[in-house]
């Protein structure tokens, strides 16, 4: 079953944002070596624009 | 439909040398994006980002960076070439933010003291680009024999750069605005 994910609402204006990429992280601290995806062996960011006023934001990502 | 708001395409002068010759390049650059319709822009000199050297990466991010790089849909980086490389504190600057290029397009001018018109910090800045997320173009601006090449108030003496930077430009600005569409309304699987 297809996984259902939260649309990210823009923390400038408040618009529904578009996610339109992800990237794997390298950890920088210990803490997030503790929480890399053991699948991946990195962390995952999730990266998003709103289509109102442009900006972009990021999230943790799975 | 595309969006209504200007590109916003800013010059990122890249050295904090003294008497550094770059600035005349950026300032070049500067005025011929300003020339372009529904493009806005600004010089950001890397002199003015006020960041430690006791810690790197996004822990040191500037506000004020920050949020030009996350309202800039492209950028203009000029770089001089120090020992075929990137300047360091061009690259600590660069390293500060992430989020803020992604799925962004880059168009690097190269300045050299020499022939080589900066082509080796060119080669150089295209993979710190590819990491950062941003998508680099295929035409550069390589400004060489710097030296010769301005006048003491800053004039450019070489008429073809006009005619070079005019493609730079269309490629860098049809590259900004295709992303800008696809950062917008195009979801990721």
């Amino acid at each position: 079953m297809a996984e259902t994910k939260t649309k990210m609402t823009c923390p400038y204006c408040g618009a529904e944002m578009n996610q339109h990429g992800e990237k794997l992280m390298e950890p920088r601290t210990a803490e997030e070596a503790r929480r890399i995806d053991p699948k991946l062996g990195a962390l995952v960011e999730e990266f998003h624009t709103c289509p109102k006023c442009g900006k972009g934001a990021a999230r943790p990502g799975r | 439909m595309p969006s209504e708001r200007p590109l916003n395409i800013p010059v990122l002068l890249g050295t904090t040398r003294k008497g550094r010759m770059s600035a005349h390049a950026a300032r070049f650059l500067l005025e011929q994006v300003g020339k372009r319709e529904r493009v806005v822009t600004e010089l950001i000199d890397i002199t003015k980002v006020s960041l430690p050297i006791d810690d790197a990466g996004e822990a040191i991010k500037d506000k004020d960076l920050s949020e030009k790089m996350n309202s800039a849909d492209g950028l203009v980086i000029v770089a001089p070439e120090y020992n075929h490389s990137f300047p360091g504190l061009l690259k600590h600057v660069l390293d500060s933010n992430l989020k803020e290029y992604i799925h962004k397009a880059v168009g690097i001018a190269g300045v050299s003291a020499g022939p080589f018109g900066g082509t080796r910090v060119i080669q150089n800045c295209l993979a710190p680009m590819r990491e950062l997320g941003f998508v680099t173009i295929f035409f550069d601006v390589n400004f060489s024999n710097v030296f010769t090449l301005f006048d003491e108030s800053g004039n450019l003496l070489d008429p073809s750069f006009a005619r070079r930077t005019d493609k730079f430009l269309n490629e860098l600005i049809w590259m900004a605005s295709t992303l800008r569409y696809g950062r917008e309304n195009i979801p990721l699987k």
